[in-house]
């Protein structure tokens, strides 16, 4: 061998072995790296920023999230079109000019690639129209009463799942400029696609049962808070809980005006006094996992909701009648609902916050024992051996009295959403609507609440009172007033 | 520079000196290193969550316990959790009632004293359970816990990359710590379960104990007292612990196999799984009184002490109870009565009549073994012997210490006052429903089938014969009996 072959061959070699360190270093700095997408201003941040629900943990062994990674996620409304004609807006998602991504989706650099997440406006924020042919308007904070969660959630497992889905049709749909990292496209290659599967597999087998066709719908504008949270966090086994347990469909709330319901019971149940526990639950249910969670960044969701002001009523209000309405007001519901003063952080009524057995309030039973003494006891170790782990949940017998600021915007009204306006909830049972159709963003100003029926809103989700959870009955406060009483209360609620 | 060469082998030996030192310092620090049992000021909550020292030989890591019902949610009865064991919680307390939480080393769980003595009641399905510290727990599957834990250390899939990946969803452990769990303390954590199942193979072989029951002196039997392995059953129901300095109360257990207080508390945290070196150090305490200092053990008898037996907690007819109470006095004050010449003492077999199991399960043998367990130590025993027959407890509190009889094979008061052919033979054990009507807890149905497990009479041990007092009252009289055994 010549020396200079020698030569040759050591700086070969040099050149491999840096070569293999240089590697192994972008691997590692990839992997690492946690960054999620920023926004100054505090709405652009409710609206797309990252409360940690992307997984993490590791590529092999991911944690939390239950969105495919954002190069996916774009790609599966083409790849599955027969099931997604409009894409992610079918669901109910508003997409913005100019954006990305809808409302209440975040995108974060984890696990050497751009996830997306869930965040809080995802269920919390919606629209509203004045009439069939005006703009929408986004309101901030309110329940996304347009949102099919449900169907959102199976079109991703099942597009995820689906056998269109491939390494090379996610190619075939990226960008010419713009697209994934390097990195990203290396991962592609490597079997992402396949590790995905088998993580999604995993997760809607385990989430299967409460997503079941046999199960009423969730519908537009609800969600089965606590079932899915059963398995994806302590994995029970959802198919061998006893029948009724799995039903537990309800509204999505309001999140504004936070500050003054500090120590009221919260959530529909009455099952949390704390306002933070309460958002960390929630952001569980987005997809964190407490080791996941970007505490800064859902903190400043959290101090900007404390104070969010509920939106005025904007369209023209009788002022007689509502002043009308005022006393009835006081002397029916006060004391367990508050009144207009609410809006402006004070507390009016002795009962206003805390539960009302079932036995009187007479509601619909199931979302309440959808929520057991053992799930409280498993709740316990969420968040383990930290500041944030969970102590306030308790189960309860009953459902909890809420203060009704900006209640204009949180139709349907009563916790399963089964009475579509106000109106309607001024009457007694039997006389309720009882088929009607949730997720037209139209406003009804004569009965407050939005339009839930005729053409256009029949092309939404079909509520029938008569399913299991569905039930409107109950909750019969004011039903034996006089017609004029009830149009004064109407009114008087307009200002809140 | 014949300086520099000099030392520069002991330069090695130093690094690698202090290399091992480090490690060692790692080792002790979290496999040995023992920090004080959390404080916990009431005593209550000291009965509920404090620890008897069961940590270091039988805690089982923290992080390992809060993960294998994820892991293993196949081997408990139902979705849940521990709950589904009956495992009760309250008041957002990180720990179940009756597990304690301890670091040596690492955190760890052991059992106390409320695991077995805590109960929950009901009125009505949809109702928001009472808990009751120091009643039995009916509700409570201990056996079941145990074989939980053993199952899941059984399986193939107890591995560390299982149980890694399981716990990194709830909290990040530090890259040493996760090589110290893979290497360590999961497969030691493995080792010690089936060491446990090794022990609970000839437990086995008898019928299940079920919820609210336990068999607690045949497991210490065999093991640290070596007596030789028998066929005996010594399943029996949990017993109430409340008001246990009073008068009639001068033996414990339901054979009265021990006369002191102090030995029934420390015998038990040894039958869970409290060290003797554990044991002397809070005999060493038990004159302290600053807080945090005191004896544990202590706190838990002086608790146990003075709790009162919580009352009745639905409505009870005064008159019907007063006629009762006539009743009473004839029939059965002289055993079960406050006063009563025979309250609180050891009835012979012969004379009670019922099943003799549980009796035939502990020994002279065996009481001269635990007598002699702690020679030279300051908790040593000497209350233990052996005895004929079962004893005639005080009765207070009894609404809540369904089933009836020591087996508790009897659902209800009303059960008891029918002669024993006419009692259930095969009923559910375990639901926290309370059954107003016959003064028990609700012991068949859908929803009791679904909480509890089965109790079959004709099992051995299982026997629901004997004690036929009362029987033959009318039926008039036993309702205002019945009436009156609330009040108690």
């Amino acid at each position: 061998m010549t020396s200079r072959l020698r030569a040759v061959l050591r700086a070969l070699e040099v050149a491999f072995a840096s070569l293999v360190i240089l590697g192994v270093v972008w691997v590692l700095v990839a992997l690492a790296i946690d960054r999620p997408t920023t926004y100054d201003d505090i709405e652009e941040h409710f609206k797309y920023g990252s409360i940690g629900s992307e997984p993490g943990g590791s590529v092999l062994q991911t944690v939390g999230g239950v969105l495919p990674p954002y190069w996916i996620f774009k790609s599966l409304p083409s790849i599955c079109s027969d099931k997604l004609p409009r894409g992610y807006e079918t669901f109910g998602f508003i997409t913005e000019p100019g954006k990305d991504l809808p409302i209440g989706v975040s995108r974060r650099r984890r696990l050497g690639g751009d996830q997306v997440g869930l965040n809080c406006a995802v269920c919390h924020t919606s629209t509203v129209r004045d009439a069939p042919g005006a703009a929408p308007r986004i309101v901030l904070g309110m329940p996304a009463h347009r949102l099919d969660l449900q169907g959102f959630v199976q079109f991703v497992l099942d597009c995820t799942l689906d056998s269109r889905l491939t390494p090379d049709a996610i190619r075939g749909r990226l960008p010419d400029r713009g697209g994934p990292s390097l990195f990203e496209r290396a991962l592609l290659r490597l079997g992402l696609v396949d590790r995905l599967k088998i993580t999604v597999l995993n997760l809607r087998n385990r989430i299967a049962p409460a997503l079941a066709a046999e199960l009423p719908r969730w519908g537009r504008g609800r969600v089965d808070t606590f079932n899915p949270y059963k398995s994806i966090q302590f994995n029970w086994d959802l198919s061998k809980l006893p029948p009724g347990e799995l039903i537990g469909a309800s509204d999505f709330p309001s999140i504004w005006n936070q500050k003054p319901r500090e120590g009221m019971h919260l959530h529909w149940d009455g099952d949390n006094d704390s306002v933070d526990e309460r958002n960390l639950s929630a952001a569980l249910g987005a997809g964190v996992t407490p080791v996941t969670v970007d505490h800064d960044n859902l903190k400043r969701v959290r101090d900007w909701i404390w104070t969010l002001p509920p939106p005025k009523y904007p369209y023209a209000i009788d002022g007689a009648l509502a002043s009308r309405g005022e006393p009835v007001y006081q002397k029916l519901c006060t004391n367990c609902h508050g009144d207009h003063r609410f809006r402006d952080g004070v507390i009016t009524g002795s009962q206003i916050g805390r539960v009302v057995p079932l036995t009187e309030i007479g509601t619909d039973p199931y979302r309440l024992n959808s929520y057991t003494v053992a799930f409280a006891a498993n709740q316990y170790s969420l968040y383990p051996d930290s500041e944030y782990r969970f102590s306030h949940f308790r189960k309860t017998n009953g459902y909890a009295n809420h203060p009704l600021d900006g209640i204009w915007l949180r139709a349907p009204y009563l916790h399963n959403g089964s009475v579509p306006t106000l109106r309607d909830l001024l009457e007694p049972p039997e006389r309720r609507p009882k088929v009607f159709y949730r997720g037209y963003d139209v406003f009804d100003q004569a009965n407050v609440g939005f339009v839930s029926d005729g053409p256009e809103a029949q092309g939404y989700s079909r509520y029938d009172t008569s399913l299991p959870g569905n039930g409107n009955g109950g909750h019969v406060y004011g039903a034996t007033l006089p017609e004029e009483d009830k149009r004064a209360i109407v009114e008087y609620l307009k200002t809140f | 520079m014949t300086w520099f060469t000099s030392t520069r082998p002991p330069r090695v030996a130093i690094v690698v000196l202090l290399l091992v030192a480090a490690a060692s310092f790692f080792a002790y620090h979290r496999l040995l290193r023992e920090e004080p049992a959390p404080y916990f000021e009431s005593a209550e909550d000291h009965f509920l969550y404090g620890s008897i020292g069961t940590e270091a030989d039988r805690g089982l890591p923290y992080w390992i316990w809060l993960v294998l019902p994820r892991v293993f949610p196949e081997y408990l009865p139902r979705p849940g959790g521990y709950a589904s064991l009956g495992v009760l919680a309250r008041d957002g307390q990180e720990m179940p009632i009756g597990l304690s939480k301890v670091t040596i080393g690492v955190p760890r769980v052991g059992i106390n004293c409320a695991m077995c003595h805590t109960a929950s009641v009901r009125a009505s399905r949809g109702d928001v359970p009472v808990i009751y510290p120091g009643a039995p727990a009916h509700q409570t599957g201990a056996q079941e816990y145990k074989r939980f834990l053993i199952a899941c250390a059984a399986d193939p899939r107890f591995t560390a990359g299982t149980i890694l990946g399981e716990i990194a969803k709830n909290v990040r452990l530090s890259l040493l710590d996760r090589l110290l769990y893979r290497f360590a303390i999961i497969p030691g954590t493995r080792r010690a379960l089936l060491r446990l199942r090794d022990d609970d193979v000839p437990l086995t072989r008898r019928p299940d104990s079920g919820r609210g029951r336990a068999d607690v002196f045949n497991p210490v039997k065999f093991t640290i007292l070596g007596q030789p392995i028998d066929e005996t059953i010594g399943s029996a129901d949990m017993m109430p612990t409340w008001n246990l300095a009073r008068a009639e109360r001068t033996s414990f257990h339901w054979d009265g196999l021990n006369t002191s207080l102090r030995e029934a508390v420390a015998s038990s945290a040894v039958n869970e799984g409290a060290t003797v070196w554990w044991l002397d150090r809070d005999a060493v305490k038990w004159d302290r009184t600053e807080a945090g200092r005191q004896s544990s053990l202590r706190r838990v008898m002086e608790y146990i002490s003075a709790l009162k037996p919580p009352k009745y907690p639905f409505p009870i007819d005064a008159k019907l109870s007063a006629a009762g109470a006539v009743t009473f006095a004839s029939a059965c004050a002289r055993c079960h009565g406050a006063g009563g010449n025979q309250t609180g003492s050891v009835i012979p077999f012969d004379e009670v009549g019922t099943d003799r199991s549980r009796l035939d399960a502990w020994t002279s043998g065996a009481a001269d073994k635990y007598n002699a367990y702690g020679d030279r130590h300051d908790w040593k025993f000497s209350g233990f012997r052996e005895t004929n027959g079962y004893l005639a407890a005080p009765l207070e509190g009894t609404w809540l210490t369904a089933p009836y009889l020591h087996n508790g094979s009897v659902p209800t008061l009303t059960d008891l006052l029918e002669p024993p052919e006419s009692r259930p033979r095969r009923f559910w054990r375990g639901y926290d429903v309370y059954d107003p009507a016959r003064v028990g807890f609700e012991s068949a149905g859908e929803d009791a089938e679904r909480a509890g497990t089965v109790f079959d009479v004709t099992q051995p041990g299982n026997g629901n014969a004997g004690h036929t007092y009362g029987v033959t009252l009318t039926p008039g009289e036993k309702r205002a009996l019945l009436e009156y055994l609330k009040t108690l």
